[in-house]
């Protein structure tokens, strides 16, 4: 198990970089420039501005000199916003996303796991069809609808909570539920999904003939293994949920990181896209990481060797 | 001022379902004002600026969203009329301006100090014009600056040359242009003597001598391109070798500070619009000691100094950037509001949301989605619908066919109905010229009479030929069938089967309200000339360069917002080689006429010129004129003293908030013509100390 940690570990490093190549490759295959504006810069303007961020250096010795950089932790500054340092601008905005993202994994986590548990246990009742329609209501309206008709229930008809702009706890109610609700909803259809195919498996009809209580059956064993297929959707949903979501952190101008992300894309922001990227891309493969890991755990079945 | 990303990224769909959604279920219309309207408790204004700024140094960042966050933090030597943006008293009390045109005297006040307390004198205009030209700073906006002596060779890092006998080698020795000149690089007097030393400021100093003694020649820094332009002539090349060659330095540069407080610019030739650019954030002062102690970490809070009636207080990007009065500028007894909030956002649904929720007071221009304009145009006390120092074209490429063609040029022209579009596009004026109607009214009058002059020939009225350029189905197809595609009769409709679609596509950049006029043109041509257009979009940078270099196929978007209040700023649009009409147009003798009209002293003759010059782009149907763009944006009742000027910047210090609801402002129709006493008063004040100019001809 440990070795499987550690040979997954040192892999993530090179698979980074190797993101980070590609990126920067497609980047530079972009057209357009962080100072393309509309109207044309003067020769010398533009020669001024490439000297200063060693634009006008060979193609392979500013790919080295990047990389060097970045292998030592160090993203350079922004290109786009005079003076600021990659790493402070994503340490600055990713806190918002992961506060969001996290409420909402709750959120969705509670309300998807209940739903989900319940709907298999009273299967074909009212409950099951009520919960499970509304689940499929979650994941067929996009968030970009949810968004806006909560806003205008209860910022512009009720005038409870602030239709935008983060402060105070009272301002993270309405994006949390947005986000949150496709989560819980596929996250009910995945336990109610998993929960009944292990119900009918014969290690429960075994743990049942021994004469266990329901509950009993159902906490230590249908669960654990009802759960795989939550496990593995929740856990890159979580690396998702955190790295901040777009739609959701522009409706609600969210000054989070995948509002920026947009953004540094939109301005052709090399330094920043390259560092969010990376970022981006270690989170993603540390929760796989964790998932694989979570999967031993709830299924004894599965063995890392 | 280019539109640098207000306009990049929309969720289209967002804003169809929204816009679909809130206009079926908002207020009655009974409703006064649009959401929750009530008077501020405190005295913050909350207003919504657009990106977030890139920079809070005022001489690098480039858009109107930069801009507008850097008229609260910085003052210039003079600033814009909240009304009329032409430019007012500031830290300089006034200015003269040498009988020539192309020196400037700029008298500041003693009592303008910097947020730490310490004074502003003229010494440190100086830094910042030297600052700003540096080819360290790499400004991107330092091109304005070109008309001051040897800026443009001090930002290029070029050299002099100097002989064996200290003496340098000076540029009417070498008439022919030795490089090829970027736009708004200006052009040098050409008669050859030594410009005659204008005015009377006090004995020459020695650096005044040598701005007005001959201009030297300056040549490329870097070998590689010298030598390129040795290649190019020869004579050059001779004159050089084995010379000394002499950096041009910031002590080159036509700024000196006379004394603490007066401030000497001196140009290549006049350039009467240059005033206007004054208040331009490029050459709003910075604090050197500072600037100098924190290297690029100035800007941060804590370590910022400003010079404009409020300091930088909270800066969270993305979030909020918050600015609080500054008790040591000068005027603090003048400046009305506590603090501002700037709020970076961009999303326009989410602004609406947030202004109709009492949230924020105001927005910035061009933020009330289309599809709502029905609704909110309604709400005449909150709405501002006024001319923009802005324009929207199509850009021909007329270098390749069929558009080469000026026939096909103007029947595509000619067949789209711009009333209806302009009705279509609820807020903007058709628009039939080149430069926006109803902008600059002396140069609206001008041209008038020099197109009249221009069409006797053809036996026209200015009125009908303008009139007929606005729509004109039936010419259309008679010139389309002339350039050799018959237009003929199918059905109800027209066709054009020898048409060659496949060589013309309209482009534009991704934004939903581009793309509803590509829509409706695209219906018209079709209906009026019976040619299908196929649209193509793209996003924001990668659009760009497709268009200046000319790539597209026939017809691309292109849209223009002044720099300064002056229809240069338009023309030159289409000046030199590589200029920005992204047409493949170029014509010396264009160029010419513009450099003439700049060297004008006489300001109406000026104007002529430059009529003439728009004529020839009219003329040669380079472009398709479609409308002249026009605010669009809300404040609540209670902000006064914020106008809809032409450009939609706000000098803040002139911004209240009125807690009275019987003062509130009604009907915003009025809002320019009305006056309002402690406005006035106060900008009377301000303009009190400059004495009317009388030394340029009237």
């Amino acid at each position: 198990m440990l070795n499987f940690i550690i040979r997954r570990l040192l892999i993530i490093i090179p698979m980074a970089l190797l993101v980070i190549t590609l990126t920067w490759i497609l980047i530079r295959m972009a057209p357009g420039s962080f100072y393309t504006a509309e109207k044309k810069l003067p020769p010398a303007i533009e020669a001024n501005i490439k000297k200063k961020y060693g634009l006008d250096k060979p193609i392979l010795s500013q790919y080295g000199i990047l990389m060097s950089n970045i292998v030592r932790g160090d993203f350079g500054d922004s290109l786009k916003y005079e003076g600021q340092s990659v790493n402070e601008i994503i340490a600055r905005h990713f806190p918002y996303s992961a506060t969001i993202g996290i409420l909402a994994y709750i959120l969705a986590l509670i309300l998807g796991l209940a739903a989900g548990i319940v709907a298999a246990l009273k299967q074909n009742s009212s409950f099951d069809y009520g919960s499970m329609s509304l689940a499929m209501l979650g994941l067929s309206v996009p968030n970009f609808v949810i968004g806006p008709i909560l806003v205008l229930i209860f910022s512009l008809w009720l005038y409870i909570f602030p239709p935008a702009r983060v402060g105070g706890a009272i301002s993270y109610v309405l994006p949390v539920i947005t986000l949150g609700a496709i989560y819980a909803a596929y996250i009910a259809r995945l336990t109610r999904a998993g929960m009944l195919e292990v119900m009918r498996a014969d290690y429960i009809r075994t743990a049942r003939a021994k004469g266990l209580s329901e509950w009993k059956v159902l906490l230590k064993h249908a669960l654990r293994g009802g759960l795989i297929p939550v496990v593995s959707f929740t856990g890159p949903a979580l690396a998702a949920l955190l790295a901040g979501t777009v739609v959701v952190e522009r409706v609600f101008a969210i000054p989070g990181l995948g509002n920026i992300f947009i953004q540094s894309v939109l301005n052709r922001d090399e330094p920043l896209i390259l560092g969010i990227v990376a970022f981006l891309s270690i989170l993603i493969m540390v929760f796989n990481l964790i998932v694989d890991i979570s999967y031993a755990f709830l299924d004894p079945r599965i063995r890392y060797e | 001022m280019a539109r640098i990303s207000f306009s990049q990224f929309r969720f289209v769909i967002v804003s169809v379902v929204l816009s679909s959604f809130l206009a079926g279920c908002t207020s009655s219309a009974s409703n006064r004002y649009w959401g929750r309207t009530v008077a501020p408790s405190d005295n913050v204004l909350r207003y919504i600026s657009g990106s977030e700024p890139e920079s809070l140094d005022p001489a690098f960042g480039t858009g109107q969203p930069e801009a507008r966050v850097y008229m609260a933090l910085y003052e210039g030597l003079l600033e814009y009329h909240p009304k009329t943006m032409e430019p007012i008293p500031a830290i300089a009390e006034s200015y003269e301006i040498s009988s020539d045109g192309t020196e400037y005297i700029f008298h500041l006040r003693k009592n303008a100090k910097f947020s730490n307390g310490d004074p502003i004198t003229a010494k440190d205009f100086v830094y910042t014009f030297r600052r700003a030209l540096s080819p360290e700073l790499a400004s991107r906006n330092a091109n304005l600056g070109y008309y001051i002596k040897y800026s443009e060779a001090y930002n290029s890092g070029n050299m002099f040359v100097q002989d064996q006998n200290g003496q340098f080698l000076l540029k009417k020795d070498f008439a022919k242009e030795t490089e090829t000149k970027a736009s708004d690089t200006p052009e040098e007097n050409s008669d050859g003597k030594a410009e005659s030393a204008p005015a009377n400021f006090g004995a020459p100093t020695e650096l005044q001598k040598f701005l007005n003694s001959p201009e030297r020649l300056t040549i490329k820094a870097s070998e590689k391109e010298r030598a390129k332009d040795f290649e190019a002539d020869p004579k050059l090349k001779a004159a050089v070798e084995g010379k000394q060659l002499v950096p041009v330095t910031k002590e080159n540069l036509g700024v000196e500070a006379v004394d603490d407080y007066t401030l000497r610019l001196k140009l290549y030739q006049p350039a009467p619009y240059f005033i206007q650019l004054i208040p331009h954030q490029l050459f709003r002062v910075v604090h050197q000691p500072t600037i100098e102690k924190f290297g690029k970490d100035w800007m941060r809070a804590g370590n910022i100094v400003t010079s404009g009636a409020f300091k930088l207080s909270v800066h969270k990007p993305y979030d909020v950037l918050t600015v609080v009065k500054d008790p040591n500028y000068w005027d603090a007894a003048n400046v009305k509001l506590d603090a501002i909030e700037f709020y970076p956002l961009e999303e326009s649904t989410t602004m609406m949301n947030l202004y109709k929720s009492g949230r924020a007071d105001a927005v910035y221009n061009h933020t009330v989605p289309p599809a709502w304009l029905d609704e909110i145009k309604q709400f005449k006390d909150e709405y501002m619908d006024f001319p923009e120092v802005a324009n929207e074209y199509y850009s021909l490429s007329v270098k390749k066919p069929p558009m080469d063609n000026l026939k096909v040029r103007q029947a595509l022209s000619l067949a789209i109905n711009r009333e209806a579009l302009a009705q279509f596009r609820k807020t903007p004026k058709p628009l039939s010229n080149f430069t926006p109607d109803g902008i600059f009214p002396k140069y609206d009058e001008v041209r008038k009479k020099v197109f009249g002059d221009k069409l006797k020939a053809q036996n026209i009225s200015v009125e009908d030929w303008s009139k007929q350029r606005l729509f004109d189905a039936e010419k259309a197809r008679k010139l389309m069938t002339e350039a050799g595609f018959p237009v003929i009769k199918a059905g109800n409709g027209w066709s054009c089967p020898t048409f060659p679609v496949d060589k013309v596509t309209l482009n534009y950049n991704t934004q939903e309200s581009n793309k509803a006029v590509a829509e409706f043109n695209q219906a018209q041509w079709k209906q009026n000339l019976g040619i299908t257009v196929q649209l193509k979009n793209m996003e924001w940078k990668t659009f760009l360069p497709f268009r200046s270099s000319v790539q597209y196929k026939g017809i691309a978007r292109n849209a223009w917002v002044g720099d300064y209040m002056d229809p240069f700023t338009f023309l030159n649009l289409f000046y030199s080689p590589q200029n920005d009409g992204a047409t493949g147009f170029w014509d010396p003798k264009y160029d010419a006429l513009l450099d003439a009209a700049n060297k004008e002293l006489d300001p109406n003759k000026r104007l002529e010129m430059l009529a003439a010059a728009e004529y020839e782009i009219l003329d040669q149907q380079l472009i398709i004129p479609l409308l002249t763009n026009a605010t669009n944006w809300m404040k609540k009742p209670y902000v006064k003293g914020m106008y809809p000027n032409p450009g939609t910047l706000h000098a803040w210090k002139f911004v209240y908030l009125e807690p009275d609801q019987n003062r509130w402002d009604a009907n915003a129709e009025n809002i320019m013509k009305d006056g309002d006493p402690l406005i006035d008063e106060q900008i009377n004040r301000l303009k009190a100390t400059q004495k009317p100019l009388n030394t340029v001809a009237e």
